[in-house]
This record gives structure tokens, C-alpha cells and sequence, in this order.
């Protein structure tokens, strides 16, 4: 019977071959699970050694987690033989497992058989089980198959501290020390007083240490004057900047949309928020809050909207005729795929297509918790965009507004002189009108309408309006005049008549002057202006011969409206002259004028406005335009105001996350195979089952998503944070795998040091520089970083922290070191992101015509994170030295070291120009070479060369021999206009040694 | 220091070990070290299976050339051609630039049988119809993304979004490199501009970034970024100061005893060897008039085309910069660069504006690279190189049996164009191992495959298996998922039984 079930279920082999192959190996054949018979000897030894049980988590499940679950775990689509053995009731009850008794488990059977047909995983995954591994399996089952919940899952729990030490009784180093203790090794010693500063001066700000620094910590280099110096290095602003780039790299910043087009997106205050919100060290929980959903706090402010940019660096399609649907989903989906690797180190990626094969999220939960990011308003489309001033716009913004609401104090105050002379002044109305109307002495039409005089000036159409027409109308003075401007009016026309819409579409307006003998001369029209215009039909387009637009009103084609036009060159006008109106109101629909006035005035064009009422204001006028002391105040106030208006011009609009409203939500289904378009049953928002019930009275948002991310009873969060900045400093985290706390990842190698440090920091108040400061003060940092024989081969990766990191660094630290050491750094904090030199032709996009500008003066040496960052073509010298495209989250950078990291450091102008600066500073510390190559040194690495050292910089500076002219092109190259190009070429090779390369 | 060589290779082993460990990636660590030390890469991998072929040349043209024009033949399409196109080809469709019913658009050149296989080929393309029987002519490539940028990287990373390594990456994190002092994933672009995609289409995802395809400039620059020296540093001073600076790197070395010191001094000298063998293998003045001439190239031409805003407009049928490149690819698969991946853009003729139409400009882009194309077949064939020499060429996708409407609707001269389409289109192979012939085909109006369905991901299976990687083994771990070029399932199929 088991024989033919095995055969039976091996010609099925075809159909159940379709499991995913991405979650590493198939297995086709049915665990056949029946026979409990104790029918095989024990032939292994059961009982441990050291009497120690079995570590599941350390020892098992990764046993498992390689052989076997990847058919019998947790993704029900593709489990065979309806086995599971990541859980032990089931494995258990199955038969797969007996415990206790391991020659009785179908398990260890299987494992061992010699039958192609029966031993697992199958023969063809070509994934044996190794010896060592079976005993293992053997072992923990002969003692109870004791499962335990994978550690990372397990709640966080402030460890007790090992006991003070000979070393340090600092809770890092008990804790360290303790491992180290075990495997007896001890300790480095402490590093030397200038590798200690550069290095944590390194790694606290990015940068060398400054002269201050140097100063603080070097001259007295004591336990105080070392914490004084981290306090310094943490109160500055570079920290911010420094610790910004870490996590840019988390939120996939980048300054362009991605995809064919990858234009520019203007996200850099987001960049800045990130800057500011290190330096002002705001808290890890508020951190956390507000790039998730700081719109959806209560009076939200600017900053707490700003910060939620985070998640609009998502990548959007320009390209023409994409979906922005699917775009859309993409963006989502990165989202819940970047929150659950940035906060929880989960890789919740596989679950968009299927329940996750070895971590506790199944297909439903991804989608449960795609329905709180599911809410948005963007749709690939670029909006929503929020105007987001920075603080010095609006530092300018406020002074320029307390000055102008001084200037208008002083503009309407009081003042009886002047009262007095305005009184005067009116008076000459009397006598010579502000506007004087115009009589018609000639009217043609094309549709032949009649115009008839409804009082003095005013004209309408006599009878219905035509559906359009083109007036020519000839108009007259009575007495002689200047003429300075032309005023149309117009008034509603009547309810009823043939045409329902009331508004007037006057296309084109032309001036002409004839005079007595019939002389036509053109008259220009400029600097139109009217009460009202309508959207698209400014009373401009009526005097700019295209006839497709003109003058219009509507919506407020139930109001009187004039316009405005004034004459290039002011005329004379004598009785027997004319002016000849051609009006164009050829649109259709009857948008023709009915009553109307024409009007010229004698006056200064500034004092005539576009106002219905021509007399309205003439107090306001006066000041304006008459009185010299309101007029300069006047003056003032327009320049404040444009001021104003080009400050606000220059705010950046930035991309925020925005939550649909009640009525436009999004129903949630889940994506079948992860296809949008293949949907499957509808899901309500919900976080995944295993990792702490969302927090009661939380709203079903995305804020409730962030409030479960930090509350206590989430075993991740504290976790993956801590170990993220410890990473940082030591070059690999406490759990390697910083990217997967999962059942997949690497174990922790200090599991109580990581979990004292993550209750520690959130003890501390989510504090990352106290943080920092915890792991910078330890003893451990602080150890030199020499390899010994000894822990070379005991220690070969520094796992047990036996001494110091030295590692190399960071794309970006090394651009910023040479151009501090150069002394070329330009210290600005934030602003929109610069483009330094970089070969030309790099920047080929299809279409965009975006162009890479050099930049010169002081944005060409701005720290690595203002270059601006185009994804489909990023900077290349960082790219050599591993730095991200920023086009998905990604969590560590992989180190690599390769020739064309030389080739950057040697050759790229940014750098040669670095080397030319310290040159420069090498000339000006001494007059005598070899102080001025001591001093070259210790510019660049902090402390002085040795003997040999120096000797031989000396050396190379004495066989180094440039003619003439290749002196001068170096110089050239190093943008310097004199100096020496030998001294060039050896400040070229400080900047490229391995110690200068790497964090010591 | 006598005895610096052993000990540094002494160490640069441990170094390897080093790296090994600190990335936790094994495997990638072992295709490192390859390509750093190619005599340790003799250990086989799980994924290794036997293969002559050693390099591969893929030319990619940018934009997707018209297979209805150059090689899939439909003489009912022309007896359809200016009809309203049936109903039946447009529901539920979506197209990029397509509204309503377009018209029909018969074929816009003449096609012929060519060699023993009698493969139809256009007009356009005399030189390569010579060759007919060297080809392997695929009429039924599928894909399912219909947009440049997206359908750009799934042939040529397995995934429509950004941030997945390409097959050039995956191959050299395989393989290694044959020639330790050039990178083993080289890219040359033609055409003016950068496919859509850009740089991502090189990048190595989520490899180490040593994989990264390297783009080689051919526009008279630094064929490498940052090769050259500083104007005025010559080759003798370079040397003094590389040598100074392993000095000081070795009394580091002494006091830290930390082994990365050691792989930088190594490497460091490999940048000065490069700076030496690039400009060399990239010089192709030093072939042959007879060779020059094969191809068309022409040593030390810069195109017009390559730095205009639209380079369309200055397209000319005797532009050499592709020419040049295929040259290139032959010194460099000579030399023992693993993957060569040739970008030439300007194929997609959508009719919709000047120097994009199937009349005018897909004849002078064909011109550009008939002769090219044909005497990189011909001169690795007589140089026995042929045999392990993979080459592909293809779009992205294909274009519609239908006319473009969005401009113009009715046909003018200059302005005949085609839209994007997915669901059939032509690729071929030659050379590595391929048989010649012909594969699969589409209905009678070119829309679509009606029989030998060939899926993106089955074409990237059949690359790595015709280079000696078993695709399905063939992963990398990261996001907790063995990633894979051919994606998570089962999809990607070799084919080999019909394609040799």
C-alpha cells in the first residue's frame, strides 16, 4: 500500500511541479507518514555530549528552513502531502515526528534513506541532508522535538547584565566581553588617541575631524575630553547630515521619478526634514510616526506632512501611454514592502505573490496591510504636492511681511496736510473729467444691427443681437483734447432674447485715428487692463490680432466691466479728427456687446484703473500717485510685495502623502499570483497576526499601522533599529542580515547585547544619540583595530567584536573626506541638490532634455548627499564605491573593492581638484618640504607619519620630474593657477592610500 | 618585501575568505573572486552544466525595429492594407499611442527567400539575407509589457521595475571574467541617446556592484570613466606614485595586518594595467583595412547623431558608431570579455513625427547595421569564433500590423508608423552553439503567434543555458527569495529541442 501511494503521487509530478522555484527547491514526492514501527536500530547517539538540548532557532530550524519547508512550512499553496514541520502539533500528529524517539519519525526515515524513491528532500532538488545535520535532527528529537519560537518573534525583554569585568564595566562590554571570554580571547587594546578621534569622528559626522575637535580630544586625549569630544561631534551639524544619508538610502531618495522619462521630482526638503529631524535628535517612535503618517495627525504642521514624503519616493511612469494604475499599485506595494523591511527587517515581498514560504505572513495579511497604504490620492501622476518653504523662506517671508504691514501702517495713517492738498486737488475733475465719453458719429456692421444712444456716451443694439458681428465705429470728441488712454465699458444685457448666454466675447479690438482729411494713422494699444477677465480670455488676447480668443467675462457676465487700453503715444485729438473702432466679436452664440461707452481721458495712464467705477478710490489715487510722500511709501510697499511674491515663487512644491476622503476609498482585493489585474476576495486593512494585535483605539490608518510598529509588544522594531546603527559603526550588524530578522536571516551573533541595547533605546526615549553614544563610549568601540595571528584565524570577520572596525568607507564619506581634507567643503546644510563635475556625456536620457550642469563656486564642493541623484543615471563615482540608485529601499550597501574605485580616486577631477587644495594647504603650512608632507599627512589621516613614512613621500617627491608644461596642466587640472605639481601629485597620493580610504 | 609576491597571493586568499564571509553571499563572493583571480574559478558550480560557448553579444536595438518590415512576412496583410482594422484585434486592448480603429498598414518593403533554410528576409537587410543559414529566426517572441522602459528591463533584467540585476550582471557573477585585466560585462550604446530604461538596464540589482556592466565610450572620451590620468600626470610619474602608495599601503599593511589592504594594492595595479589593456582592445585602428572595411568602421569617427538634442534628425545610412561597435565586440569577446551588450537606439517608428517613420528611417537604420552585423558573423566565423560566441539581436517588443493613428490618418510619406506591439514579434540567434533555421510563427496578419510561443523569460533561459548556467539553479539570495534572471516560477523553458 505505501509503495503504490509513492508511485501514485510521483506521476503527479508534473502538475505539482508548478510550485515557485524562487523560494529555492521543489519537492515532489509525498511523505508518506504511517509507519510507526520501531522496525530501524538506533544506530546514532542520542544523548548529547555536553548535555546541552538542542537550540531550535540556532541549530533546527535552519535545518529545516533548508530541506524541508519550502513543501511543508507555512504556504498552504504550495505544501505537498498536506505535511507542515515548521509547527509540532502537526508534525507530531503526522507522524513525521515522534518525540522522543527518533528511529520512530518518519522524519529521520526519510532523511536517511537510500531509496531514490523515498529519501527527502528528493534526489533531484540535488539537496541532501548532511550528516552532521541528521544527527543534529536526531538528537533534538530523541529530546522531545522542543520547537521554539524564532527569536526575533519573541518578545523583547530587557536582559540581565553579566557581571562587571577587568576590562570595563560598561553594559556593552560586559556583555561582549562575556563572548569574548568564551572562546578566550581578549580584548585589543584601546586605539590610539588620533585613530580613535578619526574614527569616530568618522562615523558620527562622516567628516575628519575639524581643528576644534582635534584640539578638544588630541592635546589631553583622557576618558572626559574623549566625551566631551563625542558630545561635540553629535551636537553638530554634520551628524544630521551624516546619519540623513544612512537613511536616504532606506527611503530610496533620489531626485528623479525613474522609469523612460525620469524626470526631476523636487523632493529635497523631504532630504532636509531627514537632516534636521537627526540633528535635533527627534525621537526614533515621533521619527517613525511622522514619515508614515504625519498627515494624518491632528493639526498636522508642514514639517509632520513634509516628513510623509518618505513614502512618495516611489517610483512614477511619465512614459506615454502607461497605466497609471499599475504604476500606482507598484508604488503601494513598494511601500508595504519598504515599512516592513525598514522597521521590522521583514521580507514581506514574497507574500505579494503568495503566502511567505518561511516568515508568518500569509497572502492575505500583505494584502491587509496593502489596504492601509492602499489610501492614498496619488495615482502616478506627480500630485499631491504641498508648497513647503524652508526655514530661511520663511525667516524671509515673516521680515518681509512685518515690513510691509509697517509700510502700509505708515501709508494710511492719518495725515491732515495731506488731506488738504487732496481736496485741492480733486477739483480739476470738474473742469476736465477723469474719462470723457466718445460720440459715435459713424457705425457700420456686418450683420447690419443699428446702434442706439440710451443717454450721453451710451450705445446699445437697437432690436435682437446678432450671433456675431464685426463693428467699425467711428467716434468724435467735442472738444479738442489729449488722449493718453481708451476706456470701454460695458453693461449687462437684458434677461430673455434669443441668446441664453450673457457674456461677450470680444476677440480683437483694433484703434485707428483719421483725421480731418480722411488720414488713417494706426494707433498701438499697450498695457491693457480690466475689472475682470475671464480664465483664458484675458482683456490682453483682445488686442494681440489672433482672433482664437479675445476679451470675455463669464461667470460674471451679470456685471458692468470695463477694460482698459492705453496709447504707446499719447495723441492730440482736434474736433474734426476721429478715432475708428474695429471690434471682432465674430465667436457666435450672440457674445456681442449690447450697451456700452467709449471713453478717453487726458490723464496720466497711472492714475486710470481698472475699476468699473472711474472716481472710486481717488483719495487712494492720490496717495498712489500724487502726494511724494505716500507715493515713495507706495513704492516701498509694491517692492515688498514683489518680494514677497518671488520668495513664494521659489517655495518647493514637495510630494506628500495625502488620505483619500469617506467617499473615495479604495476597496482592497487580493492580487491573485501578485497580478493586478487578477483579483481575488476583498480584504479589510489588518496588520499580520504574529507580531502583536493592533493597538486598541488606534485609528484603521496608517498611523494605527506606525502606533503597532512601536508598541511594546512589537519584537522587532527596537530590534532592527538598534542593530541598523550598530551596523553602521562596525560594519556589520549584530544580526548580519540586517535586511531579514526572519526565519531566513542570520542569527544574532550577541542576541542579549542586541536585545539590552533595543529595551535600552527605547528606554532612553527612542534617543538615537544616546544610542550612539552608548555604542561610541563602549570599550569595544573603542578597541584598536589590529589583526592578530591569533584572531585572524579565530576571529577571521570580527564576529565576536575582538577588535576595532576598520572598514572601508561609505561612496559618500569618501568624497567628503577629500574635500574637507582639501579644505574646499562647502558648509551648507540642505537646499536643493547640486551637481558636481562629472564626465561629460553621462546624461544621455530619451527625451527628457534635462542636462547635467557642472556646478562652479560653491555647489561644486557640497557634501555626497546634495549631488543631485538621477536613477537611470547616477553619479558614477559613487556608484563605483557601491553607493545605492536610490530606485527601491535598500537596507546595507555590499562592499566591494575594485580597480575602478582606483581609477575614481586617481583620476576624477572632483578628486584631483581635492588633491590640488591640499596642496595648496600643504604650500601654506611650511616653507620646508618635508613639514609641508608631515603636515599633508596629518591634514588627511590625523596624526603624523613615521620615519619611513615620510622618508619615502620625500622620496617619491625627489623622483617625480614634470616638464613645464605638464606642470602647468596639472596645476590646470588640479584648479589651481600656480603652485607646485609635484606637491599636487603627492597630496593625489594621500588621498588615495588604503588607511585614507578606510574608516580605521 | 623579496618575497612579496607569494605573500600577497597568500593573503589575497584570505582576503577572498575574508570577503566571503563579511558579505554572507557565498556564491557571489566565489564569482568575485573569479573575476579578481580567474585561476582560483576552476571549483564547478551547482549550476554549471557544459558549454563551448564563452561569450555572448546581445544587440539590442532601442525602441523595437519592425519585424513586419525586416522579417516576419505578411503578404495578407497587404491585401488588407488601408481597411479598418477588425474588431476582433481590439477589444480589450491597450495600446501606447493607438485610438479607436486604426487602419491596416500592409508591408512596407519587399521580402525574399534567402540561403538552403529559406528564411524570408526584407530588403533592407541584403548583407545579413546572405547569411541566412548562419541564423536562427524567431517570429514568436512574446512579452507582456507593452512600454519601452519596462519592456527594456524585463528582457533584459526578468523584471519590469527597476532595481533587478541584468542577464550581463547574472552572467559575469556566474562565469567570471576570461581576461582579468577587462571587465566582463562591457556596454556599448549607439543611436544618440541611451535606451529608455537607462543605466538599470546594466546595473547589477542586488549583486555586488562589481557586476555592474561597464560602459565602454566610443565618443573619443575615456573609454572607461576616469581611465586617463590628469592632463599633464604621463604614464612614468603615474607609476612613481602608484608605487609610493603601495609602499605606504604595505607599512599599513604591516601595522593593521588587515588583508583588504592587500586586495586595494592589487587592485590598484589592476587599474593601472587597465589603463593600458582598455584603450588597446577599445583601439580599432589597429585592425586591418580589409577588416575595416568588412564592417564599414571607421577608426576615430564621433557621429553627429551622438550629442544632438534629437539625433534622429541627423541619422544617415552610413553613420559608422554601430558599425564600430560590432568591431569593438568582436576585440572584445577576442579578449575574453564574458558579456557585450550593444544598445542602438532610434527604432521606434511610430510615424509621428520626422525620423520616425517605417518608410524613411527604418531603411537608414537598417543601412547602419546590415553591413556591421553581417561582418561580425562572418569575421568571428573565419576566426573560429563563432562557435563559442552567442549572438542575439532583437527589440523590446514588436510593432502593430496596424498603422499609427494618434497624427496622421492617412498615410504620408515620412510619416507611415506602427505602434507597440507585445504579443509577437522577431528576434534571432546566431552562432554559439544555436541551429540555424527557423522557429515558430505568427497568423496571417503578423498579430498573433500561432505556433512555438517564445517568452521573454524562455529566451533568458535559453542564454544562460547556451553559456553553461543551468537557469533554474541559477540564483542569488536576497529579500528572502532565491532570486532568479527567469523570476520565481517555472516559466523559463530552454527549448532545447528545438533550438539545437
Amino acid at each position: 500500500m505505501l509503495l503504490s501511494d509513492s508511485i501514485q503521487y510521483r506521476m503527479q509530478k508534473s502538475s505539482a511541479a508548478k510550485t515557485c522555484g524562487c523560494c529555492s527547491i521543489t519537492c515532489w514526492v509525498l511523505f508518506v507518514l504511517l509507519c510507526f514501527a520501531p522496525n530501524c536500530k538506533g544506530e546514532d547517539h542520542i544523548v548529547s555530549p555536553d548535555g546541552k538540548v538542542a537550540d531550535f532557532n540556532r541549530v533546527i530550524r535552519p535545518i529545516l528552513a533548508k530541506h524541508c519547508l519550502s513543501c511543508h512550512g507555512r504556504d498552504d499553496a504550495s505544501r505537498q502531502a498536506d505535511l507542515r514541520l515548521d509547527e509540532r502539533d502537526t508534525a507530531i500528529a503526522s507522524g513525521a515526528i515522534v518525540s522522543g524517539h527518533p528511529d520512530a519519525s518518519e522524519l529521520v526515515k526519510r532523511i536517511k534513506s537510500s531509496d531514490p524513491d523515498l529519501v527527502m528532500p528528493p534526489p533531484d532538488t540535488e539537496n541532501p541532508v548532511s550528516q552532521s545535520d541528521r544527527k543534529a535532527l536526531v538528537r533534538w528529537i530523541a529530546e522531545g522535538a522542543i520547537y521554539s519560537e524564532h527569536w526575533s518573534f519573541t518578545s523583547l525583554i530587557r536582559p540581565p547584565l553579566p557581571p562587571s569585568n577587568s576590562w570595563s564595566s560598561k553594559s556593552v562590554d560586559r556583555f561582549v566581553y562575556e563572548k569574548l571570554k568564551s572562546e578566550n580571547l581578549v580584548p585589543n587594546e584601546v586605539a590610539e588617541p588620533w585613530v580613535l578621534l578619526r574614527r569616530v569622528s568618522l562615523d558620527l559626522t562622516g567628516l575628519p575631524p575639524d581643528q576644534k575637535a582635534r584640539e578638544m580630544f588630541l592635546a589631553n586625549p583622557s576618558e572626559q575630553s574623549y566625551e566631551q569630544v563625542v558630545d561635540y561631534l553629535l551636537g553638530s551639524d554634520s551628524y544630521g547630515e551624516h546619519w540623513a544619508r544612512m537613511w536616504l538610502d532606506l527611503a530610496r531618495y533620489a531626485d528623479t521619478k525613474g522609469y523612460e522619462k525620469d524626470r526631476e521630482r523636487v523632493i529635497w526638503r523631504y532630504r532636509d526634514w531627514v537632516i534636521d529631524a537627526f540633528n535635533a535628535d527627534l525621537p526614533y517612535d515621533q521619527f517613525t510616526i511622522q514619515q508614515l503618517a504625519g498627515d494624518l495627525l491632528p493639526n498636522a504642521t508642514m514639517e509632520q506632512k513634509l516628513a510623509t514624503a518618505f513614502h512618495r519616493n516611489t517610483m512614477e511612469n511619465d512614459e506615454g501611454g502607461t497605466d497609471d494604475e499599475e504604476f500606482r499599485v507598484a508604488a503601494v506595494k513598494d511601500r508595504v514592502d519598504t515599512t516592513m523591511q525598514v522597521w521590522m527587517g521583514l521580507t514581506a515581498g514574497c507574500a505579494k505573490c503568495h503566502s511567505h514560504k518561511y516568515d508568518p505572513i500569509s497572502q492575505k495579511e500583505y494584502y491587509q496591510l496593502y489596504a492601509f497604504f492602499n489610501q492614498t490620492a496619488d495615482a502616478d501622476r506627480g500630485q499631491p504636492l504641498m508648497k513647503s518653504p524652508t526655514d530661511s523662506q520663511q525667516q524671509e517671508l515673516s521680515g518681509l511681511e512685518v515690513e510691509l504691514k509697517g509700510l502700509e501702517k505708515e501709508y494710511t495713517q492719518a495725515d491732515p496736510v495731506s488731506d488738504q492738498a487732496y481736496e485741492e486737488w480733486i477739483k480739476q475733475f470738474d473742469s476736465k473729467p477723469l474719462w470723457n465719453h466718445l460720440e459715435l458719429r459713424d457705425f457700420t456692421s456686418e450683420s447690419d444691427v443699428k446702434l442706439e444712444q440710451v443717454q450721453a456716451g451710451h450705445y446699445n443694439v437697437a432690436g435682437e443681437l446678432p450671433e456675431k458681428d464685426i463693428w467699425v465705429l467711428t467716434m468724435g470728441v467735442t472738444d479738442s483734447r489729449e488722449i493718453t488712454s481708451l476706456r470701454l465699458d460695458t453693461l449687462p444685457k437684458p434677461q430673455g432674447g434669443r441668446w441664453p448666454d450673457k457674456n461677450v466675447a470680444l476677440r480683437e479690438m483694433k484703434v485707428e485715428k483719421v483725421d480731418a482729411a480722411g488720414q488713417v494713422t494706426p494707433i498701438q494699444l499697450v498695457n491693457p487692463r480690466a475689472d475682470f477677465s475671464q480664465r483664458g480670455w484675458e482683456v490682453q488676447r483682445a488686442i494681440d490680432n489672433k482672433p482664437e480668443a479675445g476679451w470675455a467675462f463669464s461667470p460674471n457676465a451679470s456685471q458692468p466691466h470695463c477694460a482698459i487700453f492705453d496709447l504707446e503715444q499719447p495723441i492730440q485729438m482736434a474736433v474734426g479728427e476721429a478715432l475708428r473702432f474695429t471690434l471682432e466679436q465674430q465667436y457666435g452664440q450672440g457674445l456681442v456687446l449690447d450697451e456700452f461707452k467709449l471713453s478717453s481721458s487726458s490723464y496720466p495712464v497711472s492714475w486710470l484703473k481698472g475699476d468699473v467705477e472711474a472716481l472710486a478710490n481717488l483719495r487712494e489715487l492720490y496717495r498712489k500717485e500724487v502726494d511724494p510722500r505716500t507715493q515713495r511709501l507706495a513704492k516701498a510697499i509694491e517692492g515688498k510685495r514683489s518680494k514677497i511674491r518671488s520668495v513664494q515663487n521659489r517655495i518647493p512644491s514637495t510630494p506628500i502623502m495625502q488620505e483619500l476622503g469617506e467617499a473615495k476609498r479604495r476597496e482592497t482585493k487580493i492580487h491573485l499570483r501578485g497580478n493586478f489585474l487578477d483579483l481575488g476576495e476583498s480584504v479589510a486593512a489588518q496588520v499580520p497576526a504574529q507580531f502583536g494585535a493592533f493597538p486598541e483605539d488606534a485609528p484603521l490608518t496608517r498611523l494605527g499601522v506606525a502606533g503597532w510598529l512601536l508598541q511594546e509588544s512589537n519584537p522587532l522594531t527596537a530590534r532592527v533599529a538598534v542593530n541598523r546603527f550598530w551596523a553602521r559603526l562596525f560594519g556589520r550588524g549584530l544580526v548580519e542580515t540586517e535586511e531579514d530578522f526572519g526565519t531566513q536571516g542570520k542569527l544574532p551573533t550577541h542576541p542579549e547585547l542586541l536585545d539590552w541595547l533595543a529595551s535600552d533605546f527605547r528606554g532612553q526615549d527612542w534617543s538615537i544619540k544616546s544610542l550612539l553614544k552608548t555604542i561610541v563610549m563602549s570599550k569595544t568601540y573603542r578597541q584598536s583595530s589590529k589583526y592578530s595571528d591569533e584572531k585572524l584565524s579565530v576571529d577571521p570577520r570580527n564576529e565576536l567584536l575582538s577588535r576595532g572596525p576598520r572598514f572601508r568607507m561609505s561612496a559618500e564619506m569618501v568624497r567628503d573626506q577629500s574635500l574637507a581634507v582639501s579644505g574646499l567643503l562647502t558648509h551648507r546644510i540642505g537646499g536643493p541638490s547640486v551637481m558636481p563635475p562629472q564626465p561629460p556625456g553621462i546624461w544621455k536620457s530619451t527625451y527628457s532634455g534635462e542636462k547635467w550642469k557642472n556646478a562652479t563656486g560653491p555647489d561644486r564642493y557640497r557634501r555626497a548627499l546634495y549631488t543631485y541623484k538621477k536613477r537611470t543615471s547616477p553619479y558614477p563615482a559613487m556608484t563605483t564605491f557601491d553607493s545605492s540608485s536610490g530606485e527601491v529601499c535598500q537596507i546595507r550597501r555590499i562592499r566591494t573593492n575594485t580597480p575602478l574605485q582606483a581609477l575614481v580616486t586617481l583620476n576624477d577631477v572632483a578628486f584631483f581638484e581635492a588633491a590640488g587644495g591640499l596642496a595648496k594647504r600643504m604650500t601654506e603650512s611650511s616653507s620646508v618640504l618635508r613639514q609641508q608632507l608631515s603636515n599633508g599627512f596629518e591634514m588627511t589621516l590625523v596624526r603624523q607619519p613615521n620615519k619611513s613614512e615620510l622618508d619615502r613621500l620625500v622620496e617619491l617627491y625627489g623622483t617625480l620630474e614634470f616638464n613645464e608644461s605638464n606642470g602647468k596642466k596639472i596645476l590646470n587640472a588640479a584648479g589651481l593657477e600656480q603652485g607646485d605639481p609635484k606637491l599636487v601629485s603627492l597630496a593625489n597620493v594621500l588621498l588615495n592610500l588604503d588607511e585614507t580610504l578606510t574608516k580605521p | 618585501m623579496k618575497n612579496f609576491p607569494f605573500q600577497l597571493k597568500k593573503l589575497r586568499a584570505e582576503t577572498r575568505r575574508q570577503f566571503f564571509g563579511q558579505t554572507g553571499l557565498g556564491l557571489g563572493a566565489m564569482a568575485l573572486s573569479a573575476l579578481l583571480d580567474r585561476d582560483v574559478f576552476a571549483a564547478k558550480q551547482a549550476w554549471s552544466i557544459p558549454s563551448k560557448v564563452k561569450s555572448v553579444i546581445y544587440l539590442h536595438m532601442a525602441g523595437s525595429p519592425s519585424q513586419l518590415e525586416l522579417f516576419d512576412h505578411k503578404p495578407a496583410l497587404g491585401k488588407l492594407h488601408d481597411t479598418e482594422c477588425p474588431k476582433e484585434f481590439l477589444e480589450g486592448k491597450r495600446f501606447a499611442f493607438i485610438r479607436g480603429v486604426p487602419k491596416m498598414l500592409g508591408p512596407q518593403s519587399k521580402f525574399q527567400q534567402h540561403g538552403e533554410t529559406g528564411q524570408t528576409i526584407s530588403e533592407h537587410l541584403p548583407n545579413l539575407s546572405k547569411l541566412a543559414d548562419d541564423l536562427c529566426v524567431i517570429r514568436s517572441v512574446n512579452t507582456d509589457q507593452f512600454n519601452h522602459s519596462p519592456a527594456q528591463l524585463l528582457m533584459h533584467t526578468g523584471n519590469p521595475l527597476l532595481g533587478y540585476p541584468s542577464m550581463g550582471s547574472w552572467v559575469t557573477y556566474g562565469l567570471g571574467s576570461e581576461n582579468k585585466d577587462l571587465p566582463g560585462f562591457v556596454v556599448l550604446s549607439s543611436g544618440g541617446k541611451t535606451p529608455s530604461a537607462g543605466k538599470s538596464l546594466w546595473g547589477s540589482g542586488f549583486l555586488p556592484t562589481v557586476y555592474q556592466g561597464v560602459q565602454c565610450r566610443t565618443d573619443g572620451g575615456d573609454p572607461i570613466l576616469f581611465l586617463s590620468n590628469p592632463d599633464g600626470m604621463d604614464r612614468a610619474s603615474r607609476r612613481q606614485t602608484l608605487d609610493a602608495i603601495e609602499d605606504l599601503n604595505r607599512f599599513q599593511h604591516q601595522t593593521i595586518g588587515d588583508p583588504e589592504t592587500l586586495t586595494r594594492i592589487s587592485q590598484y595595479e589592476l587599474a593601472f594595467r587597465m589603463q593600458v589593456s582598455v584603450p588597446e582592445v577599445m583601439d580599432i585602428g589597429r585592425e586591418s583595412q580589409e577588416t575595416l572595411e568588412l564592417y564599414g568602421a571607421k577608426p576615430g569617427y564621433v557621429s553627429d547623431a551622438e550629442s544632438a538634442a534629437d539625433p534622429r534628425q541627423l541619422y544617415k545610412g552610413d553613420d559608422a558608431t554601430f558599425a564600430n561597435n560590432c568591431l569593438l565586440a568582436r576585440r572584445l569577446v577576442e579578449n575574453g570579455v564574458r558579456f557585450v551588450q550593444l544598445y542602438d537606439w532610434g527604432w521606434d517608428h511610430h510615424g509621428s513625427s520626422r525620423g520616425e517613420s517605417i518608410d524613411e528611417t527604418l531603411p537608414i537604420k537598417c543601412a547602419q547595421i546590415d553591413q556591421a552585423i553581417s561582418a561580425l558573423i562572418t569575421d568571428l566565423k573565419r576566426r573560429g569564433l563563432l562557435e563559442e560566441t552567442l549572438i542575439v539581436w532583437g527589440g523590446e517588443f514588436g510593432r502593430t500590423p496596424m498603422m499609427q493613428n494618434n497624427v496622421n490618418t492617412v498615410l504620408k510619406p515620412g510619416f507611415i508608423g506602427r505602434d507597440h506591439h507585445p504579443y509577437a514579434f522577431t528576434m534571432w540567434m546566431a552562432g554559439g552553439g544555436i541551429r540555424p533555421g527557423s522557429f515558430g510563427a505568427t497568423d496571417d496578419l503578423g498579430y498573433y503567434i500561432t505556433e512555438n510561443q517564445l517568452r521573454v523569460r524562455d529566451l533568458q533561459a535559453r542564454i544562460l543555458h547556451q553559456i553553461g548556467i543551468d537557469p533554474h539553479r541559477f540564483s542569488f539570495p536576497y529579500q528572502g527569495l532565491n532570486q532568479r534572471l527567469i523570476g520565481p516560477t517555472e516559466e523559463g523553458r530552454v527549448l532545447t529541442e528545438i533550438l539545437g
